[in-house]
């Protein structure tokens, strides 16, 4: 028995160190997508990235799509991932500012690049030197901007006065952020507007729901609110749904679902801010073979634009090709 | 079944370290199947992600032993990963220098670890209350005041000694170069830093040393033998003089000082302090000390087998991150392996004895 | 397991004074007690708390619990524990979901896909609950781990089907029966029945009254059959038996296995109804958003609620309460602006308080 494992063992070593590791030959880049959670836009940006990849002949490694949005999930996924070996450049979403720094950049040292899409690490400033400035780029929608047009739009339909609610996820994820300080910004040019609270849900469609039902109950005078995410939004419309108040308040959501757009055709939303992963994924792809293949500098910041959905466009052909679909 | 004698004693160690030869053969698989897996970056990669729950997993160790259980622990995680970076920003705010307030802040931590355990403790020894509601019941309380600590917002601003002990590696060595301690050496390039060799991983070989110090004391200490009588039968084990009050007070101290130190590791290593540090890892420690042989019904289990049983977890996740598989089997996976664990356990003692 | 406390103070008690009798009484329904002062104290703090809507809404956001609750009730009362009922209920509403809008699409009509939809996804549903029965009724798995199997494996199933999408373009009747009050109510216009006041107006939208929706009526009817069969049926009767002392009743010739394989494919039932209520409530079908804590707050109900974990006690009606109790603090601080997390702490410590009450005060086993 003792002899037959020590055999084992030994032929392991061999024929392991024997595979080893196999450095990238040749200009085409590997390019891995390590997804930051597991919902329909990071999904688009994955198709994009895929069919992108597909399209250049570049070899494309994709990994787990984590349940959890935190670094204690997603930084030993990129270190798998980078402990492979074979890969050239990682695309990747940090879950934080600040705990993804140091685990980044040691895989960046080790030599592999690093584009970030829809979050940033540091303050997404990457043209100035400083510890957060090595990845390639950060290609991720303008949430600030967006964030002042929902105001305008939302401020719009309400007649310009009254009160409106801000539903998010979280307090330390630049995306969010950025658009409920963009839709403060934004509503701070309308005097008779109100913004009466802020809540956080976390991510979780169900919190989001009863945050808002108790913030209609509190406030039964509000008219508008806005859902800065999927989750946030999908529960807010449910909670105006259920206290029947579907049409009396407006709600703007941030992404564009297939729920998103069907509550928007039944009237039970009434703005839908598409981003645009799927064109995000693809420019992810066509940075890392600019810098791979063609030499060329890459542009440290990319900023595809958004799309708005309202019931006045939402069947429109050349609108539907926004939509998050999963096919 | 009929066995002979040597059949029997065989078919009884492959019975009881099957989950070790399991985990080497996962290793194994996935080293033929995989890109890249089998070096001493994947594995050592393995061993740092595997922190939390060996940690945690440790700490469950001796209360599932006593055949309680301690559901409190991820977030009492969280709660000091988020007390232990506090602590650190506030003393570096008073002017104190990185290291000192890294050593306060750690061994504050880990003293006011021991609070959460105490009062698990106290429930579930003084006033009889099931540990499972007992540590449902801190879960929720560590919960909250982790957030309200920290207001939900990560803690950030700490300095950078933090993340370059918590990521850095004992020793790394650079072919032509040699050896360096602590620090990879000074001015590489690029191509160097891909040849560099790090080892040893700072934040897990201080884990493993905390572990293996108290699988001692489980082991080989009078403490031990009690905490195996005490779920072996506690009625009987008090008959038999033993402080069964004094010492469950302890095992859930010990418990909670583990989670408070795998808080300290995950600021260490992510140099910020978040109130969910524990949340995804939660249940996987209890997964990990069954998948090592404890029962839930108290009695038996030990630290090897905690720590086996997460590296087969560790293991498992990596390599189907190393394979590009879909997340989903992974849930599927761990959850068939668990069964069967429990299935395994039960039964190989049944066929031995029948034997007999 | 470890040996049951039985306390035998049932002598001690037929010795007590009037008051001691009072206090006792008023011990064992603290919980009454706990949540009338509860809406008292949030009437006062929380705007607008003390309305129908609010009642709604607690009703409205409690039915998930509630019906996971249920199922956990009975396997509680057998002694053991179901940790798979959230994501069971996750994969049944993708299941039920994807059953609905491919035979959608294939052209049937809404009154074939969505029956069907809703019986096969309940069908299906007992698949776990018989798989972990069989597990801890065999092969003597601990129930903890069973169930901490098969929660995995669902959550696994219901990430394949679903392949991380929610499941949408379910026939648009689905809202409308998952959503619909059998009555509104409009001051000024009075009732209408099944919908709503045809030409209701925006501004008196704020107004109309929903009238006993039909996802309450659907969970109150099942909470009733079940809690019948519970409490007077011999199979009920059963199930506080295993709990009790499971030797003794294998020795009394109760067939344990069989009743045990039974109630947790009673669990697993309700978590599959929970699921497809879920779907035709937001019409969708999703698993993504279910995580531990529904059903670690669910078990709280339960013993909330009057059970204990070893076994032999508890209720239907007891666990209702503790799911109203713990919904009420849910909303009622968030209504008075209290941060959630000072709710983690408040429900942590109730839990507790519910269980050092209920061991301090004198069981009665038999009345």
């Amino acid at each position: 028995m003792k002899r037959f494992v020590v055999f084992l063992l030994v032929s392991v070593l061999v024929v392991g160190l024997m595979s080893g590791v196999t450095l990238a030959q040749g200009k085409k880049p590997k390019i891995a997508w390590c997804p930051a959670i597991d919902d329909p836009f990071y999904y688009m940006i994955g198709k994009g990235i895929a069919d992108k990849c597909k399209e250049l002949g570049l070899e494309l490694f994709v990994a787990e799509y984590p349940k959890a949005w935190g670094p204690e999930v997603q930084v030993p996924i990129l270190e798998a991932v980078a402990a492979r070996g074979d890969i050239d450049v990682i695309i990747t979403g940090p879950t934080s500012k600040e705990a993804l720094i140091a685990p980044l950049k040691r895989i960046h040292d080790s030599g592999i690049e690093i584009i970030t899409v829809d979050t940033y690490i540091g303050d997404g400033d990457y043209s100035k030197p400083s510890e957060y400035s090595f990845p390639l780029t950060f290609i991720g929608t303008d949430n600030f901007q967006g964030g002042v047009e929902v105001a305008h739009h939302l401020a719009e339909m309400i007649g310009k006065k009254g009160k409106v609610f801000i539903e998010t996820t979280n307090p330390d994820v630049s995306s969010v952020v950025e658009r409920v300080e963009g839709f403060k910004k934004g509503m701070s040019e309308y005097p008779d507007i109100e913004i009466v609270g802020v809540e956080y849900n976390l991510d979780v469609q169900e919190k989001a729901q009863q945050q808002v039902a108790a913030a209609l109950q509190a406030n039964p005078d509000i008219v508008g609110i806005f859902g800065t995410n999927l989750y946030s939004a999908q529960g807010a419309y449910q909670a105006v749904v259920n206290a029947g108040l579907t049409g009396a308040v407006k709600i703007a959501s941030w992404d564009a679902t297939e729920d998103l757009i069907k509550a928007l055709k039944e009237g039970k939303v009434d703005l839908v801010l598409a981003q645009k992963p799927y064109e995000i994924g693809t420019l992810a792809v066509e940075a890392a073979y600019q810098y791979f293949v063609e030499g060329k500098e890459v542009p440290k910041r990319m900023v595809p634009g958004f799309f708005f959905f309202t019931r006045d466009n939402v069947n429109d052909p050349e609108s539907q090709k926004y939509i998050y679909r999963a096919d | 079944m009929v066995l002979s004698e040597k059949g029997r004693e065989r078919l009884y160690l492959l019975g009881k370290s099957w989950i070790f030869l399991f985990l080497l053969g996962e290793a194994v698989i996935f080293s033929f199947i995989g890109t890249g897996f089998f070096s001493a970056k994947n594995f050592q990669n393995i061993l740092v992600a595997s922190t939390t729950i060996l940690l945690l997993a440790a700490g469950e160790t001796f209360v599932i032993i006593t055949g309680g259980i301690d559901l409190s622990v991820g977030f009492v995680m969280g709660l000091f990963c988020v007390i232990s970076a506090k602590i650190i920003v506030s003393l570096q705010a008073l002017g104190f220098s990185p290291v000192v307030s890294l050593v306060v802040s750690i061994a504050g931590t880990l003293l006011l670890g021991l609070l959460p355990g105490l009062l698990n403790g106290v429930l579930v020894a003084k006033l009889r209350v099931p540990p499972f509601i007992a540590t449902f019941g801190m879960y929720g309380i560590a919960y909250g005041l982790s957030e309200i600590l920290c207001n939900n917002v990560p803690i950030a601003g700490l300095p950078s000694l933090v993340g370059f002990i918590g990521n850095g590696y004992l020793l790394y060595y650079l072919p032509g170069r040699g050896f360096t301690w602590f620090a990879p050496p000074e001015g590489l390039g690029r191509g160097e830093v891909r040849a560099l060799l790090a080892l040893f991983p700072n934040v897990f070989l201080f884990a493993i040393l905390v572990v293996l110090i108290f699988a001692f004391i489980l082991s080989r200490t009078q403490f031990g033998q009690h905490v195996y009588a005490i779920g072996g039968n506690i009625d009987a084990a008090r008959r038999a003089g033993i402080p069964v009050e004094r010492d469950l007070i302890r095992v859930y101290m010990i418990s909670s000082f583990f989670a408070a130190l795998s808080g300290v590791m995950y600021t260490l290593r992510f140099v910020t302090g978040r109130a969910d540090a524990g949340s995804a890892r939660m249940l996987d420690s209890v997964v990990a000390v069954v998948i090592g042989g404890a029962s839930l019904y108290g009695g038996t289990g030990n630290m090897i087998g905690s720590i086996i049983g997460t590296l087969v977890i560790g293991v498992l996740e990596t390599g189907m991150v190393n394979l590009g598989l879909p997340t989903y089997n992974k849930y599927v996976y761990v959850g068939v392996i668990l069964v069967l664990a429990v299935l395994i356990d039960q039964f190989f003692p049944e066929m031995v004895r029948k034997g007999e | 397991m470890p040996p049951l406390f039985i306390r035998l103070r049932i002598m001690a008690y037929s010795h007590f004074g009037y008051g001691q009798r009072f206090a006792v009484q008023l011990g064992r329904n603290w919980v009454v007690l706990f949540l009338v002062i509860l809406v008292v104290l949030f009437s006062f703090t929380g705007r607008g708390f003390f309305s129908p809507k609010t009642l709604n809404n607690i009703l409205l956001t409690s039915s998930p619990a509630l019906l996971l609750a249920a199922g956990e009730t009975f396997v509680i009362i057998t002694g053991g524990i179901d940790l798979s009922v959230g994501f069971v209920r996750g994969l049944i509403s993708v299941i039920s979901a994807i059953i609905m809008r491919d035979l959608y699409a294939r052209g049937y009509s809404p009154s074939f896909c969505i029956p069907l939809g809703i019986v096969v996804g309940l069908a299906l549903g007992l698949l776990p609950g018989l798989i972990n029965g069989i597990l801890v009724a065999r092969f003597r798995v601990p129930p903890f781990i069973a169930t901490l199997g098969m929660y995995g494996v669902a959550n696994g199933f219901a990430l394949r089907f679903s392949k991380g999408f929610p499941i949408t373009f379910l026939p648009p009747e689905v809202g409308q029966i998952g959503n619909g009050f059998f009555a509104y109510f409009l001051p000024g216009r009075g009732l209408s029945f099944f919908a709503r006041h045809a030409d209701i107006v925006e501004g008196e939208m704020r107004n109309l009254i929903g009238i006993v929706p039909y996802a309450i009526v659907v969970v109150a009817v099942l909470l009733l059959i079940f809690a019948f069969i519970l409490s007077r049926t011999q199979f009920g009767q059963h199930v506080y038996a295993i709990g009790g002392n499971i030797d003794a009743a294998r020795r009394a010739g109760i067939p344990v296995e069989r009743d045990l394989i039974r109630v947790y494919m009673i669990s697993s039932f309700f978590a599959a109804l929970s699921g497809v209520m879920y779907t035709l409530i937001f019409s969708i079908g999703t698993h993504t958003q279910f995580s531990a804590s529904l059903e670690l707050f669910a078990i709280a109900a339960v013993v909330i609620g009057g059970a204990s974990l070893m076994g032999g006690k508890g209720s239907i009606g007891g666990t209702t309460l503790g799911v109203l109790v713990l919904a009420l603090l849910e909303i009622g601080f968030l209504m008075s602006g209290i941060l959630p997390f000072y709710r983690y702490i408040a429900v942590g410590t109730i839990l507790i308080f519910a269980v050092v009450i209920d061991q301090t005060f004198p069981e009665i086993i038999y009345e």
